[in-house]
Parts: C-alpha cells; sequence; structure tokens
C-alpha cells in the first residue's frame, strides 16, 4: 500500500474532468440554471467533498460527473472518456466495475439478497470471482453471517453495509457517496463513514462525496462548495487533519 | 393542493375564529368537488389513477361488450331456432285457419303465410296428355313412412285417375308416378330464413326470390332425379300440369318426421283449387307461419285456438334446442362471470394500491385541518368521476368492440347478428357500482382513516376498516355471481368453484415459486434479477399466476382440451366407421341393392331387418303415455318401437343381466333390452311385453339387459329377439312381420373409388366395417323412435334425400372425391328412390352447429376473461412501477447496459407467463383426464404437449404485455437513482 503523503506529491492523472459544464432545466415554463460554466478536475486517488446548501445543484453535479446524467452544455471527461461521446449504454458500460455508488436512501435491491446485491457489480464488470469478492467484501463490513438476508430483512445501518460493501467489490477506481448518512442515525452514521474511509483508504480510490456536512466533508483531502451554480475550492486543508 | 387557496364566498364559523383561512374552504361542498376533479385529473395524468380507471374501464368495457354480444349471439340463436321452423311461430291443424283468427293475428301486427301439406302421388308428363289418361299411384316400394303417409291421407280421393303404376327403380323415360310430399305456399313463405334453388340438382344454389309462380313447380334433387326431369319439364299434379323450373336446394321448416323422407313439391297456394288434391276427407297438415316478435307472441298465447290447433315457437319445435340453448346461455355467463371477477381483482388491487398512496395527502389534508366530511365527499365524488369516465368510456368501447366483433364473427357463424338490447348496458353500469362500492371503497375508506400523525411519522398507519372491506367484498362478489348466474343455486355452485379452483391454482402457483429458489443461484445476473423480483413478490406472483392461470385454463379447455377429447374419441372409432346410413330397404330390394354397391366396389354392405311395433302392454297390463310419468317416455310409448333380431352381438353391447341369446334360442319369443330402455320402462327380467307389429301381438319375455356403446356409430337396437320370432313365415293364423331393412356402409371423403385400383380396392373393407366380423352378427339398428344416430341425421336430413345429397355434395364441392360422392349417391337415389341415404357426417356437422356457435362465442368471451387476467398483471406490475424504475436506475447506475436491464424484465415476466401457463396446463390436464375418465370413458393419458404448449403459449402473451407495460421503464434515467426515496 502506498503511502498517502508519497502519493500525494507523484503527478496524477485525472480522472474526472469537468469542463464548463451548464446543466438547465425548464422549471413552470422558464428556464433554471443549476450548474453554471463549472470547472472541475479531480485525479485518480483524490478525495473530494462537494459541499454546498440544499438545492444548489451537489446531486445534480454528482449525477453528471458519474454519467448518470447529461449536462446542457460542457464536456465531462470519466476515466478518459468523454462521456458526450457515448450513449446511455455506453456509460453504463463505462461505468460497469470503474465506478462504485454509496447512496443516501441505500438502494439496495429488493428481490436480491445481500451477497447477490454485493455480486451485481463484480457480475456486470464480467468479473469471474464475483461470489468470492463479495463475500470477502461483506466480511470486512461485518456481514458475514447476513449474506442470505434480504434488504428488508436488514436495518438501516446493515443495508447501509451492504450498499458500502456493494460500492467496493468490484474493486472501482471511483467511488461516488451521495449523503452517505443522510438516512442514518448519528452513531451508526458515524460509524459507516468509518468503514467508507477505511475501505477507501486501503484501495486507494478516488472518492467524490457529496454533502452538506462539514465535519464530514473535512475528512477529505479536497472540498469544493457549490454556490449559485459555480464552484469554490476550498483547497486541501482537509487533507492534513484526515487520519 | 391547488384547491385548498381559491377563495370560497362562505367561510365558517369555526374558521373565522380559528385565523385559518383554509379551513372553511376545505370544509364546504364546493370545495370538495374542486379536490375530488384535481385530484382525479392529477391522478389520470401522474398515472396514480390510470390503471383504477383502466380497471373500471375494462370491467365496464368486458361486462357491457360481452353481455351485448352474448345477447346478440343468443338472439342470433334463438332466431336460428326460428329459422329451422321457417318462422317465429307457427300454428299447426288439420283444418285451414279461421280467417278471423288470420285477422286476429294479422291485427296485433303479425305477418303470416299459409302452408298447406299433403302427400299426393305426382306423374312426369311426358308428353302433354290429358290429365285423366296419367297412371297415378304409389309406388309399390315406397318406404314404410310414406305408406303411412299415404295411408294418413285420402289419396285415391285426392289423385283422381290413379289406377296403374309403374316401377320408380326403372328410372326410364316413360311416365313414371312417385308419391311425394306437396307443400302448396303463399307469398311471402317461407317468413324466415332462406329458400335456395339451384337450377340442377347439386349444382350452386341462390335464394328464391319469392315463392314458385302459378303454373310452375320447385321439386327437390329426389323427384328431380327419380323422373330425371330437366327445367320445363312437366308434372302432373293432381288435374293441373306444372312446370318444373328449380330444385330445392335447401328449406327452412323443412318437417323432422319421418313421413317427411318423400321427395317434395313446391307450389304456388294458389294453384290448390284447380289441382283438385284436397277434397272433403283430405287429411291435410295446414301450417300457419308467423312472423312476430316476442311480444306479440305473448299476445298471440293468449288467443283462443279452435280445438286441434297448436301454437308452436322455435324452443317447442326443437324440446333439445332449448336445453342446448339453456346450457349454452350457462355456460357463456360462467365465462362472463371469470371476467368480471378477474377485473374486479384487478380493480381491488388497483384501488387499494390508490387508497394506500392516498394515505399520505389524507394525513397532510388532516393536518392542515381537513374534515372527514370533506374527505368523504371527495372520495365519493371521485369515485363518481371515475365511474362516468371509466365505465362511460369503457361501455363504449365495449359496445364498439362487440359490434367490430360482431362483424367479424358474424361470416364464422354464418348467422346475422341481429341488433342487441338495452339491458346488457344497464347490467353493466350496475355491474361497475357493485364493483366499486365492493373492491374500491373500502381501500379508500381506509384511507380516510390516515392519522394526522402520519405528516411526521410514515410508519402510523390504521388497519381499521379490514374487516368492513372483505365484508363488502364478498356481498359485491355474491351479487356479481346473482346478477350474472340469475339463480342463488348456480352462483353458489359458481362460487364454491372459484373458490375451489383458485385455492387450487394459488397452491400450484405457490409450489412453483418455491421451486424457482434454487434456480437463482444457477443463472446470470439478469435472470437472478427477473427471478428474485418473482420469489421476493411472493404473494403478488401467486395472485398474478392465479389470475393469468384461470383465464389461460379456461382458453385451454376451450380450445385445445375440448379437441384433444374430440380426438381421442374419434382415434376410437375405426377410420372406416360407416358414414352412410341407408333406410327404407324394401326385402325384395336386397338382391339388387348388393349388387349396386359391389358394381361401385363396395363387396359387403351389410343389411339388418327392422320391424315397427307398437308397445300396448307391460306384464299383460295394456300401457300408454298415461302410464309414464317422464315425457321422453311417453313420447316413445306414443311412437313405434324399431325391433330387430340376432343372436350374435357386437362388442358395442355388453350383458348387464341374464344371459346374451344364443343359436339355441332361435324362435323363442323373448327380448333383449338395453339397460337405459329396461330403466326408463322399470323393465326386469321375466317381464313380459306385448308389441303390436302391424295388427299382430308379440307377446316377449325380457331375457337379459345389455348396455350399448352408442357412440361406436354401428346401427344399434334398444329391443332385439332371437331370429325366427319376428321373421317367422307366415302361417294361417298369423301374417308375417313387415320387415324393412337398413345398412349402412364407409364412403370416403378424400380418395375416388371409381376407376382407381387402389381405392376401389380398399373400398370393399370399408365397407364391411360398419358390420361384426359375421355377417349374421350385425343384426343390431338403434331405433329411430330414439336413436341418438338416426334422430340425429334425422335432423339434417329431414326427411329430404335431396338435403342428403346436396349436404354431401357440398361437402365435397370441387373434389374428386366430392365428384366420387355426388355421382354414387345420386345414382343410389336414381336407382333406389324410396331408399333414403343418411350421410352421417353431414347430419352431425348440422346437429354440432349450434354447439361450435357456442363455443366459438365461448372462446371470444374467454379471450375476454385472459384480458381480464392480464389486467390484474398490470394492476400489479402498476402497484410496482415505481419501484422498478428506481431498480432499473439502480443497474443502470452499477452499469447494466439496456440488454441486461431488458433481459431481467423479460426474464421476470417469461417465468412468470411459464408458471401461469404451467398452472393452467396443469389444471386442464386434470380436469381433460376426470372428464375423459369419469364422464365419457376414453382412455386418457398425459399429454407432454399441452404442458409445454400452455405454458410457452403463457409465457408469450405475458412476456409480451409485461414488455408493453413496462417498456417506459426500461428508458428510466439512471439519475433517478440519485433523486431520493427508498
Amino acid at each position: 500500500m502506498t503511502d498517502p503523503s508519497v502519493r500525494d506529491a507523484m503527478p496524477r492523472e485525472a480522472v474526472i474532468v469537468a469542463e464548463k459544464i451548464c446543466k438547465e432545466i425548464i422549471s413552470g415554463g422558464s428556464r433554471l440554471s443549476i450548474l453554471d460554466a463549472l470547472d472541475l478536475r479531480i485525479d485518480a486517488g483524490e478525495s473530494v467533498a462537494i459541499l454546498g446548501r440544499s438545492g444548489s445543484g451537489k446531486t445534480t453535479l454528482l449525477s453528471l460527473l458519474a454519467g448518470l446524467d447529461a449536462p446542457t452544455r460542457g464536456e465531462v471527461f470519466l476515466a478518459g472518456q468523454k462521456l458526450s461521446a457515448l450513449d446511455e449504454d455506453g456509460r453504463a458500460g463505462l461505468r460497469a466495475g470503474r465506478v462504485g455508488f454509496v447512496f443516501q436512501s441505500f438502494q439496495l435491491l429488493a428481490g436480491l439478497t445481500a451477497l447477490e446485491n454485493v455480486m451485481l457489480p463484480a457480475e456486470l464488470a464480467g468479473l469471474r470471482d464475483a461470489e468470492v469478492r463479495a463475500r470477502d467484501t461483506l466480511d470486512q463490513v461485518g456481514l458475514a453471517a447476513r449474506v442470505t438476508h434480504y434488504p428488508h430483512q436488514l436495518s438501516g445501518g446493515e443495508q447501509q453495509r451492504v450498499a458500502l460493501a456493494r460500492a467496493f467489490a468490484a474493486g472501482p477506481a471511483i467511488l461516488f457517496a451521495d449523503e452517505p448518512t443522510g438516512n442514518l442515525d448519528v452513531a451508526t452514521g458515524a460509524s459507516i463513514i468509518e468503514q467508507l474511509f477505511a475501505m477507501n483508504r486501503s484501495r486507494g480510490t478516488t472518492l467524490v462525496l457529496v454533502t452538506h456536512d462539514q465535519q464530514l466533508a473535512a475528512r477529505c483531502a479536497r472540498t469544493v462548495t457549490l454556490e449559485a451554480g459555480k464552484l469554490i475550492e476550498r483547497g486541501g486543508l482537509a487533507a492534513a487533519s484526515s487520519p | 393542493m391547488s384547491t385548498t387557496s381559491e377563495p370560497e364566498p362562505e367561510p365558517e364559523p369555526a374558521s373565522a375564529s380559528s385565523g385559518f383561512k383554509v379551513l372553511p374552504v376545505l370544509s364546504t361542498r364546493r370545495a370538495a368537488a374542486r379536490h375530488a376533479y384535481a385530484t382525479v385529473r392529477r391522478g389520470l395524468r401522474s398515472g396514480d389513477l390510470r390503471v383504477l380507471a383502466l380497471a373500471l374501464g375494462i370491467a365496464a368495457a368486458v361486462a357491457c361488450g360481452v353481455g351485448l354480444f352474448t345477447d346478440r349471439v343468443q338472439s342470433a340463436m334463438d332466431r336460428s331456432a326460428g329459422d329451422a321452423l321457417g318462422a317465429d311461430a307457427v300454428i299447426r291443424s288439420s283444418t285451414p285457419l279461421p280467417a278471423d283468427l288470420r285477422a286476429q293475428l294479422r291485427g296485433i301486427g303479425m305477418r303470416t303465410a299459409s302452408t298447406a301439406e299433403f302427400p299426393s302421388v305426382v306423374t312426369k308428363v311426358v308428353t302433354k296428355v290429358a290429365a285423366n289418361d296419367v297412371n297415378k299411384t304409389v309406388s309399390s316400394v315406397d318406404s314404410e313412412a310414406l305408406a303411412n303417409a299415404a295411408a294418413s291421407a285420402t289419396t285415391d280421393a285426392s289423385t283422381p285417375g290413379a289406377d296403374s303404376s309403374s316401377d320408380a327403380s326403372s328410372g326410364g323415360d316413360a311416365d313414371l308416378t312417385q308419391l311425394s310430399s306437396i307443400k302448396a305456399v303463399e307469398d311471402g313463405y317461407p317468413l324466415r330464413g332462406q329458400l335456395l334453388l339451384s337450377d340442377e340438382p347439386f349444382a350452386p344454389a341462390h335464394p328464391a326470390s319469392g315463392v314458385p309462380p302459378r303454373g310452375q313447380a320447385w321439386v327437390d334433387a329426389k323427384l328431380w332425379t327419380t323422373f330425371g326431369l330437366g327445367n320445363g319439364a312437366q308434372l302432373q299434379v293432381g288435374s293441373i300440369a306444372l312446370t318444373v323450373t328449380a330444385v330445392i336446394f335447401d328449406e327452412p321448416g323443412r318437417g323432422s318426421a319421418f313421413a317427411d323422407f318423400a321427395p317434395e313439391l313446391l307450389m304456388n297456394g294458389a294453384d290448390l283449387d284447380a289441382s283438385g288434391l284436397i277434397g272433403p276427407g283430405s287429411r291435410v297438415q295446414y301450417v300457419e307461419q308467423l312472423g312476430a316478435s316476442d311480444a306479440q307472441l305473448l299476445a298471440a298465447r293468449k288467443l283462443e285456438l279452435p280445438r286441434g290447433m297448436r301454437l308452436v315457437t322455435p324452443k317447442d319445435a326443437r324440446p333439445e334446442l332449448k336445453q342446448s340453448l339453456s346450457r349454452a346461455r350457462q355456460f357463456l355467463d360462467i365465462a362472463v362471470l371469470m371476467t368480471l371477477l378477474l377485473a374486479a381483482a384487478a380493480v381491488a388491487l388497483s384501488a387499494r394500491q390508490y387508497g394506500l398512496r392516498m394515505r399520505d395527502e389524507i394525513a397532510l389534508l388532516k393536518s392542515l385541518g381537513a374534515r372527514r366530511q370533506f374527505l368523504l365527499q371527495s372520495v365519493l365524488l371521485q369515485l363518481g368521476l371515475l365511474c362516468l369516465l371509466a365505465a362511460g368510456g369503457g361501455v363504449l368501447f365495449g359496445a364498439v368492440a362487440q359490434e367490430l366483433l360482431g362483424r367479424m364473427v358474424a361470416p364464422l357463424l354464418g348467422v346475422s347478428l341481429p341488433w342487441p338490447s338495452a339491458l346488457p348496458i344497464a347490467i353493466s353500469f350496475l355491474v361497475i357500482a357493485l364493483m366499486l362500492a365492493g373492491f374500491a371503497l373500502p381501500p379508500l375508506f381506509a384511507a380516510l382513516d390516515a392519522a394526522p400523525l402520519r405528516v411526521l411519522q410514515r410508519a402510523v398507519s390504521s388497519n381499521s376498516g379490514a374487516r368492513g372491506g372483505a365484508l363488502a367484498a364478498l356481498a359485491a362478489v355474491a351479487a356479481l355471481l346473482w346478477l350474472q348466474a340469475g339463480e342463488v343455486r348456480l352462483a353458489v355452485y359458481i362460487a364454491i368453484g372459484a373458490t375451489l379452483a383458485a385455492a387450487v391454482l394459488a397452491l400450484l402457483a405457490w409450489l412453483l415459486v418455491r421451486l424457482l429458489q434454487p434456480l437463482r443461484r444457477r443463472s446470470g445476473v439478469a435472470w437472478r434479477f427477473g427471478l428474485g423480483n418473482l420469489v421476493r413478490r411472493g404473494p403478488d406472483t401467486v395472485a398474478q399466476t392465479v389470475a393469468l392461470g384461470v383465464a389461460l385454463l379456461s382458453l385451454l379447455l376451450v380450445t385445445v382440451v375440448r379437441e384433444d377429447l374430440l380426438n381421442t374419441w374419434r382415434g376410437r372409432l375405426p377410420a372406416d366407421t360407416p358414414n352412410q346410413f341407408l333406410i327404407n330397404i324394401q326385402p325384395e330390394q336386397r338382391a339388387p341393392l348388393a349388387a349396386f354397391f359391389a358394381q361401385n366396389g363396395y363387396a359387403n354392405v351389410p343389411l339388418l331387418p327392422l320391424v315397427r311395433a307398437h308397445l300396448t302392454a307391460i306384464n299383460h297390463k295394456p300401457v300408454s303415455a298415461a302410464s309414464f310419468e317422464d315425457p321422453e317416455t311417453k313420447r316413445w310409448i306414443n311412437r313405434e318401437f324399431n325391433l330387430s333380431w340376432t343372436d350374435q352381438f357386437g362388442s358395442d353391447n355388453q350383458i348387464v343381466a341374464g344371459q346374451l341369446f344364443t343359436a339355441a334360442d332361435a324362435g323363442k319369443p323373448l327380448l333383449s333390452v338395453e339397460q337405459d330402455a329396461a330403466k326408463r320402462l322399470k323393465l326386469k327380467l321375466g317381464d313380459t311385453l306385448d308389441f303390436d307389429v302391424a295388427g299382430q301381438t308379440y307377446s316377449l319375455t325380457v331375457h337379459d339387459l345389455r348396455s350399448v356403446h352408442w357412440d361406436s356409430f354401428k346401427p344399434n337396437f334398444f329391443m332385439m329377439t332371437p331370429p325366427g320370432v319376428l321373421d317367422a313365415p307366415a302361417t294361417a293364423m298369423r301374417a308375417a312381420a313387415p320387415v324393412q331393412w337398413i345398412g349402412s356402409f364407409y364412403l370416403p371423403k378424400d380418395a375416388a373409388l371409381e376407376g382407381g385400383t387402389a381405392s376401389a380396392a380398399s373400398a370393399p373393407a370399408s365397407a364391411s366395417a360398419p358390420a361384426s366380423p359375421s355377417p349374421t352378427a350385425p343384426t343390431l339398428a338403434r331405433a329411430p323412435t330414439a336413436a341418438h344416430t338416426v334422430e340425429s341425421a334425422d335432423a339434417a336430413a329431414r326427411g329430404n334425400p335431396g338435403t342428403t345429397a346436396s349436404l354431401a355434395a357440398d361437402a365435397g364441392a370441387g373434389s374428386d372425391a366430392g365428384e366420387h360422392r355426388r355421382r354414387l349417391l345420386r345414382e343410389l337415389t336414381r336407382q333406389f328412390p324410396n331408399v333414403t341415404v343418411f350421410d352421417l357426417d353431414a347430419a352431425l356437422g348440422q346437429v354440432r352447429g349450434i354447439v361450435d356457435r357456442v363455443i366459438n362465442a365461448l372462446e371470444l368471451v374467454l379471450l375476454s376473461t385472459l384480458v381480464a387476467g392480464l389486467v390484474v398483471m398490470l394492476a400489479v406490475i402498476e402497484g410496482s412501477r415505481a419501484e422498478r424504475v428506481r431498480e432499473t436506475g439502480v443497474l443502470r447506475a452499477l452499469g447494466a447496459s439496456s440488454r441486461i436491464v431488458l433481459q431481467g424484465l423479460l426474464a421476470e415476466y417469461a417465468v412468470l407467463g411459464l408458471l401461469s401457463g404451467s398452472v393452467a396446463a396443469i389444471a386442464a390436464q386434470g380436469i381433460a383426464w376426470v372428464l375423459a375418465v369419469q364422464v365419457f370413458d376414453l382412455p386418457y393419458g398425459p399429454r407432454p404437449l399441452l404442458l409445454i404448449g400452455g405454458a410457452l403459449a403463457g409465457c408469450v402473451i405475458v412476456t409480451f404485455s409485461g414488455w408493453l407495460s413496462l417498456r417506459r421503464v426500461l428508458q428510466a434515467a439512471p439519475r433517478t437513482v440519485l433523486a431520493g426515496g427508498n
């Protein structure tokens, strides 16, 4: 495992690049601008927190960076690929195995067991050892005994841990986390965050975290804040304080 | 809510004091109406109410469409029965209808047309000769039926100058005479149905434009062939000569008595007097045809008819048809009921989902100050609006659909469907009201109980009204059953049957769902996702499987299983089972007939003896119709029994009590009785029956009872004696019993016999098949008085040999085999004019006609049932649509391609369809087995193709429907996954 300080010092490859992206929606017959000519570069292995008030466009920005949505104008490059050059399936194929997600509302598939949920990204990436990886990851999050349980048989904290395991099981290069503790109580949320950062560290994944929680954002190496559709860079103050 | 902010003119005092302007708005009726309107509009736009509206609409469409369609089919069937009578009703009498009675009938709006039918001798005029030079007499070889008819008419009085005879079978050009059935008709005849004519026998037919003009006659194919007529030929009828201008191809209202087997001549009623055929003592049957509505018929029934006159409606005329129609209606009612129950399930499911979604809104409104009364008014108005929109639209759609369906089906059924009554539309609205009250109101009422606290704690819910909801649903089901079944007992039977069937199907479905569990581990991601959805939504899956299974089961039973059972039954019959029956063969015709068949490649056509007898006493006690209560037995006693003799029974006769005759019993006055006949006549071994045969009494002792497989298509008799009893030679004390012979043979439909050595070689074998191995054995022929076989044929042939030949010609038209059949039958008719040939294939085809119509209608109704089953599936799908959109988003976010998402969806519905189809096929297989073994006594084993076909059909139908309803879900953008919600 590379020392983080050494890794930070090395020239890095940009895994996410947003160039002058705009997102506008039509609401009540009028055009509403959510993101306005926004630029962002995130390097491999970086951990970036996107802060902002409710309605500031954090989740919209995350969906554009992950290729879940397309910008009105501008370009997004994910893992070196220009997303506008890809169709929906192309973007999905790009994400498969390379991108992991942790959602505020867990987003587990109710028809699948914990193990099957965790296996899903690895299977979609065509990894043959999907089950082994899934069992290992579930073991890491302390749910080895719950592999055959369905989501509705798990508590909120357990569901989010399954979601964490799912996010890391395929060994993604990039992890997007959208308010990962938003639906959890403080203690459970704190525990989940510990696991998230621990796993991120151990695997060297690029982390893009959307939150409105300043303390949580402070654990990332870099923080950017969304205000009026533009990003304000806060610098790497958190990097030093991160464990 | 947009409506809550609108101003209201009269605020309530409470609101004024509270200071909240929203309260008075919410507490008024107008506000409730606005809220209801806005909610329904929004619900329809967003889709929340769309499925409920669709379910209601489809229920209305099905109830209305099916109701109207069955009403029309029923009317068409009634009309078809009327066509068979040639009128809506007839008055039969032996005297002309009094003029005042006819005036009365016309006074109540009826149309009338008089006919007079009587037997008389017709003579072919070779050259123009004076009427009194023409020989006329009864042919010596006329059938017994004709003889009976002739005996009942004062033939000698009505045929002046009948003093000699000629050989009717010679077929030469000499003057010929033929006892015929004369029918004199007046303008307007027939009032219903169509009289079809052709230019020569077996030529294409065209409808008659009226009745024969004065001086002209139309004759049937038999008379035409017998006389070797041509267009313009002259026939002497009584004192006048009539010019033959057409052949009667088909005629509605032809009688079904054996006397009607006589060749027919149709003439203008205005020529009747001039013919001098009807005089004092003539026994003529007058038939007054009536064209009337039901109401007019009711009025006519109140008229006092003179003694000896009888009003006969189609149903009176055909009691067996009445029973068929009643059964048909019951089948259709059950099918409609199944459709409605499935539609009700769809309404209940979608209303429940809507109710659940409404709870949050109602809790919010309550928290804002809405009163229960306001909410209740709003909910009721919402349902009212839905009823108007959905049910109104559904009724309209149903009406249009049934019209289109009717136009497509009418040619198929061979009838034109009449305009329906308005009753089905009224019933449709009643059905929708019942569904709303029973299935939609309870979940919405339950939503009204949502606590305001729910705005803070979503988990807070109320289970109130669950019992009331169940009771309302039960009451609605009971009302629907009663409304559709029409009687309580049938409704109860259907309820029990439906519950049991649903329980069995649910159990099967549950077992199959359990079987899916281990399969998930062995499948790829898409299949695992699809199967996982099915397993997780276990109760929903079972409900969908049962709903679709019921629909598919109904279709399978009516289509595949019915055909399968029929084929099994047909398969049991040898390929050369006789399909042509000959009756009225006179003893002296046996040898010429055998020669005729030998010439045509049929070496051995077995002929069986037949003696007609009246049963006069049982155990020396005189019997009459009054001795028995059962109407069918009364009919037997009033008519003649057909007796025969044998000492060797075929394998289709099984002994039940006593012992079958042996050669040693020859000459003994014994009687072998079929067991059902014995039961009907309350006979036991040792009983003595007295029969009157042409004035001679035969006392016969019941020697044995036997069962008969009537469906063997071999001629069989109810009553048999040993040889040497009925055929004992005449003595000084007793004349020989009059015997006629019957025969049967197989006439291939698809192979030309003449000129082809191979086919000719096969024919003799075919001909001998109907007989038992020994030539003396097949002395079994079922009595026409009560025979299934012959009586069925009776309806088809209608005593018209021309019809028989026409049907045969029609069946094989355009083919060599058809030409062979035509030639053979034509020649047979020409050489043996008194012999009547039944084409049993054609006869059975006609008898099956009404059943086939019912089956066709039933199949169409059951297609509606399938649609209703699919709507249940749609209701369940709609309930999970939001979740499916989210899951699709998750899959996309995690990198799944459209193909994988689509595969998962298709996998889910393919398996659901397989489950439904399998459940239906397994159930259909079980029902078919029970029917085959318990009811039809047929060997019936597993049908793998039924299982595979049923499962595949279910798979295709459900997968396609699932894809149709969820294809938009596939396009769900993955960003929805970040929109929140759990």
